[in-house]
């Protein structure tokens, strides 16, 4: 599925439930099979019926697709128009906003949802109803699917293209989950399918894999070496984990941390330089999070906690983000610390920050040692190359302060360096302006570190893995 | 301030008659809409003769006039419904206060414990009792709130006026019914399917509330008016479309062991009346979806309440049977007006049989003619016997509910032309 470039890409996303119910006279294999075939492929007829609805949400806007039906919208319209008819919780009821998003770089994230609904009216005379009972002992196979489609749309296709392409995912999506929830079924233990999309790298764009719900990642790897073979991928980092799974523009994280606040800066442009940045999606941990008052000795703490969040975000490991108990516990556990050390207010370095990772997460990391600040200057080449080839965030302690280094700008030429920090003491709310304003955030020179004091750096290895 | 009651003149005679007719108390039924802004009643009924009463009917009997009212709140559409309950006596005015009270709280009692909707908060609560005394035809009319066990008697007006009966928006649609339940491992074979069924009518009913109600293909605000109801004495009829989506199941194991299943599966036609004065879209999705539930559930309940068959105890092989749930039979009101009441035919009566229920439930004269019995089809069913459990071509499914007696007669026609035709080509075959 290609990646649609203008300016104007529209993602149109199409959800909703489907029952999937029968009734198994018998469980032995081929029958069960042959009864869950059937119940698919009367799904499949369904969704092609003229009860077929597809209601746009927060709109009065309606379409029968399979009858050409279209309520309130003209199906040669190009898709953009439905833009007009959304209500957003932020806009009057008369207004007639465009709900686009667009981040710094300018590129439209705009999505249209849809929800998928079946007409139950239908043009009469109504045949009265039958009622039928079986008395055998028997199954019933009952569950919902969840189907969920999203296509890539140019914002000047038609209506009509742009449901035609919805309703074929839509029919493509239900072989699919035919296709392994009969692949996934054990005896009676039936697995329900359930879509993923992923935003691949080009030219694959967006693309949805039909998972069995309930299986965890590790049992998946053969599926998910499958589809690197077909989508091309590199076989040493995971695409295809459910952590790696899209997050919408519309889908607001619930936890509350914020995302990656490095995106929305201007990135600095050196002489001959080039920008070298943490690859993928990681949280800000910072002081006073989670009603932990660690001001003063907790930095180390939250840097190890945003690279554990980075870990846990890419779908490397499972486990959530460790609390300061938890990350003091590991280390009594590995044999660096005594009992007492939990419940503390000691600090860490980054050799503590190593063996946490590697005993919390099975992570390894290199360490980097400079007897001087001012050597910082030098290291331009190993920091760009760890965010080439590993891409995750960096620990860095030295003097009495901890850091997070999250990419560097540096001129091969002139030598000239510039350094991504997320500086984990901060103690405010979680406020993007903020912190990125006031420089939490932000770009700084080689004069920001202690010239004198030595450090150590954690880089994290990426497990080359899928 | 209390409730006034717009009545139709109709109903005046109706009484009048019942005073001069019939000695002893006469109690009967008073049938319309009350929504928070009027109140309106369309038409009466007398509770039917007791053959079966101690007293041979002298006395009022609390528990008959409740399931009289309990058979014709099943005989109303939707926007119509029992809205309280009269009384001819020359009895004491406080007396007969305390006996129609009595009534008034027993019939609501039993009609709302058939109900599977959910009651709204706009709903209105007051039943309305009415005292005729036949000596003076003094009439006298208050109201009871029976959400509130210890209310008291209001005064409410009642007045006469003509044309009630005409002025309504007909509100309808036809809509396909598919429910299927399993039914639990260890079965008394009817008693378990009562329950289960009436469980997933429940959920359906749920289903339904929440489904999106269009009014000419439009999802119309909720505060809008709806426009047909802007020309007087021409009958309004809007099409309404129901749009669904399936519950989401939560249950871990997916496939679960049954003792078999029940299917309800076909369309009914949902009628349901709104006053045309300024009538509201949010009101009349309310009662469409509620029609639809109770028709539903009516019919469930009476094949339900039909004999069954005693059937052998299952020795494990597969028993199949199919019964049909009744069709919907209108019968209106008065021969003009859009307003009617409804009843249901099972496939062994006939039209004389409605008209008879008719008179007796609602003491309507209405001749076969005058019943439309077009809006729904009886299926015919397959009597199955039990089966031997052999390697099924299909499943259940197949068989074939959907003929009806159209396609019958077509089938005769055509054989008997293939027929004809046979003859001609061999007689001219020389």
């Amino acid at each position: 599925m290609v990646l649609a470039d203008s300016e104007s890409a529209v993602i149109l996303r199409l959800r909703g439930p489907l029952d999937l119910k029968c009734q198994l006279d018998r469980i032995d294999e081929v029958p069960m099979q042959k009864a869950i075939s059937r119940t698919f492929e009367a799904l499949r007829l369904q969704v092609k019926s003229e009860s077929c609805v597809l209601a746009v949400c927060n709109s009065p806007v309606l379409i029968w697709p399979n009858k050409s039906v279209f309520e309130e919208i003209t199906p040669d319209a190009p898709f953009e128009d439905i833009f007009q008819f959304i209500q957003t919780d932020d806009q009057e009821t008369s207004g007639k906003k465009s709900t686009k998003k667009k981040n710094r770089k300018g590129v439209s994230a705009s999505i249209i949802n849809l929800s998928l609904m079946m007409e139950a009216t239908k043009p009469g005379p109504a045949s009265a109803p039958i009622l039928t009972r079986t008395v055998q002992k028997s199954h019933l196979l009952c569950a919902t699917l969840p189907m969920d489609c999203a296509v890539w749309s140019n914002g000047s296709d038609t209506i009509k293209d742009g449901c035609e392409r919805l309703m074929k995912a839509l029919t493509r999506q239900l072989f699919e989950m035919e296709k392994v929830t009969l692949q996934c079924m054990k005896g009676t233990t039936l697995r329900v399918p359930e879509p993923l999309h992923f935003l691949l790298p080009e030219p694959n764009g967006l693309v949805t894999v039909v998972f069995p719900r309930g299986v965890p990642d590790k049992e998946l790897e053969a599926q998910r070496r499958e589809l690197h073979g077909q989508f091309e991928l590199p076989d040493n980092r995971p695409f295809f984990r459910r952590a790696n799974a899209y997050h919408f523009p519309n889908e607001p994280y619930k936890d509350g941390y914020l995302r990656n606040p490095h995106t929305v800066l201007t990135h600095p442009t050196l002489d001959n330089g080039k920008v070298y940045l943490v690859q993928g999606i990681y949280s800000y941990h910072h002081y006073m999070q989670d009603r932990m008052d660690d001001n003063g000795w907790g930095c180390a703490y939250r840097s190890l906690q945003t690279i554990c969040s980075w870990f846990q975000q890419q779908g490397y490991v499972e486990r959530g983000v460790p609390s300061h108990k938890e990350i003091q516990q590991a280390l009594v556990e590995v044999g660096d610390k005594q009992v007492s050390f939990v419940g503390s207010r000691q600090w860490i370095g980054s050799i503590e920050v190593q063996a946490v990772l590697n005993h919390l997460l099975g992570v390894t990391s290199k360490i980097m040692f400079v007897s001087q600040g001012s050597e910082l200057a030098s290291k331009g080449r190993e920091l760009a190359n760890h965010f080439m080839t590993e891409g995750t965030p960096v620990m860095i302690g030295g003097g009495v302060l901890a850091h997070t280094i999250l990419g560097v700008a540096w001129s091969e030429t002139t030598g000239e360096i510039r350094y991504l920090i997320l500086d984990p003491h901060y103690t405010g709310a979680e406020d993007l302006q903020v912190i990125t304003e006031k420089g939490w955030c932000g770009w700084k020179g080689p004069d920001f570190w202690d010239q004198t004091a030595y450090y150590n750096l954690c880089l994290p290895q990426r497990p080359r893995v899928i | 301030m209390g409730r006034s009651y717009i009545v139709e003149d109709d109903v005046e005679g109706y009484l009048s008659k019942l005073c001069s007719q019939l000695a002893g108390p006469v109690t009967g039924l008073l049938i319309g809409q009350s929504t928070v802004q009027r109140d309106f009643v369309v038409m009466t009924t007398r509770t039917p003769q007791n053959d079966e009463s101690a007293d041979g009917g002298k006395s009022v009997d609390k528990e008959w006039v409740s399931e009289h009212a309990r058979q014709v709140s099943r005989m109303l559409p939707g926007g119509l419904s029992v809205l309280g309950v009269f009384i001819i006596s020359e009895s004491d005015a406080k007396d007969t206060l305390t006996t129609l009270r009595q009534l008034v709280f027993s019939v609501e009692n039993l009609i709302s414990s058939e109900r599977l909707w959910t009651p709204a908060d706009d709903d209105v609560t007051d039943c309305v009792t009415l005292h005729v005394n036949p000596k003076t035809r003094k009439t006298v009319c208050r109201t009871f709130d029976v959400k509130d066990p210890k209310s008291v008697a209001k005064p409410a007006d009642w007045k006469y006026q003509s044309g009630v009966c005409s002025s309504w928006t007909t509100v309808s649609c036809c809509l396909s019914v598919d429910l299927m339940v399993p039914l639990p491992e260890n079965m008394a074979f009817t008693r378990n399917m009562d329950d289960c069924l009436k469980e997933e009518l429940k959920v359906w009913a749920q289903q339904i509330e929440r489904g999106v109600c269009l009014i000419d293909g439009k999802k119309l605000p909720e505060d809008s008016e709806l426009k047909a109801g802007q020309k007087k004495n021409v009958r309004q009829t809007i099409s309404a479309q129901l749009l669904i989506t399936p519950d989401v199941q939560t249950a871990a194991d997916v496939v679960q062991r049954c003792g078999g299943c029940v299917s309800v599966r076909g369309a009914i036609h949902s009628r349901a009346f709104l006053h045309s004065n300024k009538p509201k879209a949010k009101l009349a999705e309310k009662l469409l979806k509620r029609d639809i539930v109770s028709t539903v559930a009516t019919r469930v309940q009476m094949l339900l309440e039909e004999p069954q068959k005693q059937n052998e105890e299952n020795k494990g092989r597969k028993q199949t049977e199919q019964s049909c749930l009744p069709r919907r039979v209108f019968c209106p009101v008065k021969s003009t007006g859009p307003l009617s009441v409804c009843d249901y035919q099972f496939s062994d009566e006939g039209l004389s049989e409605m008209t008879d229920r008719f008179k007796e439930m609602l003491d309507m004269d209405a001749a076969e003619e005058d019943l439309d019995a077009t809006r729904e089809i009886i299926a015919e069913v397959i009597e199955s016997e039990a089966t031997e459990e052999e390697e099924p071509a299909e499943e259940n499914e197949m068989l074939d509910p959907w003929r009806n007696n159209y396609i019958g007669v077509a089938m005769a026609t055509a054989v008997a032309l293939l027929a004809l035709a046979a003859s001609i080509v061999y007689l001219s075959d020389v």
